[in-house]
């Protein structure tokens, strides 16, 4: 009996336990083996709409989940790619990301009948549990040893917690040969001084650490990493800290790449990352775009993406973005440049502008304004006062340690992340219902004379947007509109093809075919391509 | 004394196992040809091409003749799953093979471009034959190590020589692709509608054909020009041999491929758009990867070719126009002094470079081992119409005569009629698929030795370093100042300026040890005393670069008298070592 009693208080505890964590609201972030576990339980919770698969394993041991949202054959529609993670340090691009999915599967699967998603929801395990390790820094890089100073010696100087508060922030040392000044506006802010002002500057200012190899340079080899959105083939930055040794060295990388080179369905890829083509759209540049090697966005595609632009600011009602472009390597580029996709990225957001009011003023300097906001706002923690501590490397100097909280300015209060990324569901929602759909109009059916019959369709985009961009022309990675007869014995064709690829349709626009038959019975046409769905219709020869 | 019976034992061992050096032959029945392994031990006949499985064979039998002269391993997997054999080739009881300055080999990226293979092979059978009896070659192997890649492209390299092929194709590997873009992968490749094993031409007779029979030569067609009045039959070419597979209205449009394994490499690397051919990403084909990888891991290979056909060419980077700027002018007179040579070494031959001279192009493995690796690279295009008649002035044509004068016709396929489901009547003939950019089997030794002659003085200039000199002065008080010159007497330093630039392979150390170590410093000028100290761990002195044909002096400063050692240690340049009081 005493027995059986504590069993079922085991199992009590057990329900009063998975009860606290379905209800408890989630305060915080999630890391890895919690969205790990939330992945998984929208594959189990969904199980004809949702399929979870490990794309591969990091080295540093993370799965790289892909989420496919699909209800029927997830090859048969054409798909959008939903990838986060692509910067580590951005915590809330993860988050969106799953929350983005679950989402659909709750509240709008119609659309899974339409579309398919490919929801990557974390490409750089390894860089952002460092958000949830007791020492916080924003690291991008994954497991990989490098040496990013290229001095031959691997991780020889990292960074340091000098006041012990579990964030690396800055140090500042008072010394009449440094070039920094404090800000005039905000003297928490460090900036270099002004020679146009006259300023003369009285600080140097490092990264939190020791110069543990003695070679003047801070924490400038720490356990870095290769980073997942510095890897790619675009305007990559050859030998820079976290690149990797090549383009697409990391098998994160490289898996991604080969799954999206291999779904033929796909037409566009929503970057959350730190490059933002959605707030603002990329500017064409007659010259760039002409050049050899392409580094202008393409005259039709600058009109396609002012027109997402404005879609993207009136439904998620945000403003204010600071111009946020690649920096070479980067993932969005590759998706545009390299892949010739439909390219949409966003950071998914940014702090708002702090405007002022008759008492205080709106501060000029990006890094004050934050702090600005920050305070208005009621939040904590986002500044770390400046404190004096003793520092091996100046042992006569001032040194105080401080600065701004490590990913608070790009990583929003969590109580935020559900709304922003709801709207940006909306936005990906809205894009689903503009896609290119291929579908058989107008069929004219003709009898020439006794034995010939011509046949007239036309081949309709009843999409807004264009089947492939204007770079997606271009790429080998989207195919031809292919369009098809299937004859029977005695049929055979007069004028026109048995096989015709029509190398893109406009949004809402049509080709022609017309094709003389010979014979008797009944042809199928079929006309269509994996990312733009297809059609088919069978007509009698008269 | 207890040592004798278990040398009687050896003995008789060997006695036994000797039959196994029957295949040379006996040594009173041959006399010495200069410049050629007297009696090979490993038996290979240079005047046929060997698939890949043919060069695997002959390369574990180097390697198990020569094991303290060849390791053989394979550095990765083909498409289709074929190993990718190298042949590490250095003497192994000097040193450790990998800290040696290294000379990277490989032939046949592409997959019609087979004589790199038996060239490769050629310059492996060629070092451990001779490595007892020429003493060059035995110093290169005690000095450096050479890493053989006979073909990095096993796959195609079987597909050119089993299917049916023109002597173009194919030149990707066996990934397949979507060329046409309809949807299906290599769906409409070439058919041998003769069945001589090659591709060639159809000709069909046509009234409105703008081609004419050559009335003094039946194989060649000729061009009607605009006023000329023809009487005999005219012909319409049809292009190569093949069906409408797909029945699209196009033949052989989706073949195998097509990617180009040699725009798979990552410096300056562009998407098939930009430069044709590109696949996924740099090294997206796993050959390629293999060799990379294994590249990466090898910071000590100094030099590399990379064996194509055709043409006669000795060709270095930049391979794009875009890319000018990576190669400067102290590199550029390096590569001039080494392809000069080339050029007398082979002759026919020219020393040119890739964007000018040939066309400018991303993505090739050339490209990235100097760009990516700073290694100094050539590309040797092999066989070059020079070699029909040795005549520079002789064109592409002579190999209608050259087939008739010295191979009896064994390069054509007749002219035969064909009854085609698209063309009706047709005729199908012309050269095969060897001849042309193969080397014809009577000529492909010497061409292999010529190039291999080149390959050896290009590794015969890799840096060389030892501690050349290294003096002591006392200083007073129990100081002691040593001062020690690191000399390279060969003409490339340890880091190419694109090596200096990026930072690609570490600074060489000069690292004293067995004293007690002061102070260090790089002398920057001997005569006047001017140094660099380097206050950070003195003992080992970073030099950022050692050039070709100079020296660089350290310096410490040693408290006490002690019986130091002074060790270079360079990624590319090798190790040397000399002890207080020893020379070399």
């Amino acid at each position: 009996m005493i027995q059986k009693k504590s069993l079922l208080g085991g199992w009590f505890c057990i329900c009063i336990c998975l009860f606290s964590i379905s209800t408890v609201a989630q305060t915080d972030y999630q890391n890895y083996s919690e969205l790990t576990k939330k992945l998984k339980s929208l594959q189990s919770k969904h199980p004809r709409q949702a399929k979870l698969q490990s794309l591969t394993k990091t080295i540093g041991g993370y799965d790289i989940w892909a989420l496919t949202l699909s209800s029927g054959q997830a090859q048969d529609n054409p798909a959008i790619a939903i990838v986060g993670g692509v910067d580590g340090s951005l915590v809330l691009s993860t988050e969106m990301a799953v929350q983005m999915a679950e989402t659909i599967l709750s509240e709008h699967a119609d659309i899974l009948k339409t579309t398919t998603f490919y929801i990557f929801p974390n490409m750089s395990p390894n860089a952002s549990e460092h958000y949830f390790a007791a020492l916080k820094y924003p690291l991008t890089g994954n497991a990989k040893k490098t040496d990013d100073d290229r001095d031959g010696k691997i991780n020889e100087d990292p960074f340091e917690d000098l006041n012990n508060d579990g964030l690396i922030t800055l140090i500042r040392v008072e010394d009449m040969t440094g070039d920094y000044v404090m800000l005039e506006e905000d003297e928490r802010i460090m900036v270099k001084a002004d020679d146009q002002k006259g300023e003369l500057g009285t600080y140097k200012v490092f990264s939190e650490g020791i110069d543990n190899d003695k070679d003047g340079a801070y924490n400038e080899d720490d356990e870095g990493g290769v980073s997942f959105n510095k890897n790619f083939t675009y305007n990559y930055q050859y030998f820079q800290p976290g690149v990797g040794e090549h383009a697409v060295s990391e098998k994160e990388n490289r898996a991604l790449l080969d799954f999206l080179y291999e779904q033929w369905n796909l037409y566009a890829i929503l970057t959350l990352g730190p490059t933002n083509n959605l707030s603002s759209p990329l500017k064409y540049n007659a010259a760039n775009a002409k050049k050899r090697v392409v580094t202008s966005i393409l005259k039709n595609d600058e009109q396609l993406n002012q027109f997402l632009s404005k879609k993207y600011n009136t439904i998620t009602k945000t403003k204010d973005a600071p111009s946020a472009t690649g920096k070479g390597g980067g993932f969005f580029e590759w998706s545009y440049f390299h892949f010739g996709k439909l390219a949409m990225s966003t950071p998914g957001w940014w702090a708002p502008k702090y405007k002022g009011d008759s008492i205080v003023k709106a501060a000029k300097n990006s890094d004050a304004n934050f702090l600005q906001w920050a305070k208005q706002e009621g939040l904590s923690d986002y500044f770390v006062p400046w404190k004096t501590i003793n520092h091996p490397d100046f042992p006569n100097k001032k040194v105080e340690v401080g600065g701004i909280a490590p990913y608070k300015m790009y990583n929003p209060p969590y109580n935020l992340v559900e709304a922003i990324s709801k709207k940006h569901t909306d936005f990906i929602l809205e894009i689903a219902k503009l896609q290119p759909k291929i579908t058989l109009q107008n069929i004219h059916v003709e009898k020439v004379n006794n034995e010939l019959t011509r046949v007239t369709v036309a081949v309709h985009n009843n999409g807004f947007l264009p089947t492939h961009t204007e770079m997606g022309k271009k790429s080998r990675w989207l195919r031809s509109i292919k369009v098809g007869l299937e004859l029977k014995q005695g049929q055979e064709i007069i004028s026109g093809k048995k096989i015709q690829l029509i190398p893109s349709i406009d949004g809402d626009s049509s080709i022609e075919v017309t094709w003389l038959l010979k014979g008797r019975g009944t042809v199928e046409i079929t006309a269509g391509a994996a990312h733009t769905g297809s059609d088919s219709t069978t007509i009698n020869l008269k | 004394m207890t040592n004798k019976p278990k040398n009687l034992v050896v003995v008789v061992w060997l006695a036994f196992i000797l039959p196994i050096a029957v295949l040379a032959q006996k040594n009173e029945e041959i006399f010495r040809a200069a410049g050629s392994p007297h009696n090979p031990k490993v038996q290979v006949a240079f005047n046929k091409y060997y698939t890949a499985e043919g060069l695997a064979a002959i390369g574990k039998k180097i390697a198990d003749a020569y094991p303290n002269l060849v390791k053989r391993f394979s550095i990765g997997k083909s498409t289709e799953g074929r190993d990718i054999w190298m042949l590490a080739v250095t003497n192994y009881k000097i040193g450790n093979a990998d800290d040696k300055p290294g000379f990277y080999l490989d032939g046949n990226i592409h997959s019609n471009e087979i004589q790199g293979g038996e060239f490769s092979i050629y310059t492996a059978w060629y070092l451990t034959e001779s490595f007892n009896s020429i003493a060059h070659i035995k110093n290169l192997l005690d000095e450096r190590v050479f890493y053989i890649v006979p073909t990095i492209n096993p796959d195609a390299r079987n597909n050119y020589m089993l299917e049916a092929n023109t002597g173009s194709s194919p030149r990707a590997g066996m990934i397949k692709l979507d060329d046409d873009r309809d949807g299906l992968f290599d769906e409409d490749g070439y058919d041998d509608l003769n069945g001589d094993g090659s591709i060639t031409q159809m000709r069909r007779k046509s009234d409105d054909g703008n081609m004419i029979i050559d009335p003094k030569d039946p194989r060649v067609m000729i061009r009607i020009e605009p006023d000329d009045v023809v009487t005999a039959q005219r012909y319409e070419y049809l292009g190569q041999e093949g069906l409408d597979n797909d029945n699209d209205g196009r033949i052989n449009e989706d073949r195998p491929g097509y990617y180009d394994p040699n725009r798979d490499w990552a410096w300056k690397w562009q998407p098939d758009y930009i430069q044709r051919g590109a696949y996924k990403y740099p090294f997206s084909a796993p050959e390629n990867r293999a060799v990379a990888d294994f590249v990466l891991k090898h910071p000590n290979i100094a030099g590399a070719q990379s064996y194509h056909n055709s043409g006669g060419m000795i060709l270095r980077g930049p391979g794009a126009k875009e890319d000018i700027d990576t190669y400067n002018r102290e590199d550029v007179r390096i590569y001039d002094a080494i392809g000069k040579k080339g050029e007398k070494i082979i002759p026919g031959y020219r020393y040119l470079t890739v964007y000018k001279d040939l066309y400018s192009v991303f993505g090739g493995e050339l490209d990235w081992f100097y760009g990516g690796r700073g290694i100094y690279t050539f590309t040797n295009e092999l066989f070059t119409a020079y070699a029909y008649y040795k005549d520079k002035n002789g064109g592409r044509d002579q190999i209608y005569s050259f087939d008739k004068d010295l191979m009896f016709g064994d390069g054509f396929t007749p002219w035969e009629t064909f009854n085609h489901p698209n063309y009706g009547e047709i005729e199908i003939g012309g050269f095969k698929k060897n001849v042309g950019r193969a080397t014809p089997g009577f000529l492909l030794e010497e061409e292999a030795h010529r190039n291999m002659a080149f390959t050896l003085y290009h590794a015969h200039h890799m840096p060389r370093l030892s501690i050349s000199d290294l003096t002591e002065k006392s200083l007073g008080g129990g100081l002691i100042e040593v001062t020690a010159t690191v000399k390279n007497d060969r003409l490339m330093p340890t880091h190419a300026s694109q090596d200096l630039k990026y930072k690609i392979t570490r600074p060489d150390y000069v690292q004293i040890t067995g004293a007690k170590v002061i102070a260090g410093m790089l002398v920057t000028d001997a005569d006047f005393g001017v140094t660099e100290e380097q206050q950070v761990n003195p003992d080992t002195i970073e030099v950022t670069n050692i050039p070709g044909n100079s020296v660089v002096k350290v310096r410490w400063i040693l408290k006490g008298n002690s019986n130091y050692t002074v060790t270079v240690d360079s990624e590319k340049g090798g190790i040397a070592t000399r002890k207080k009081g020893k020379n070399n």
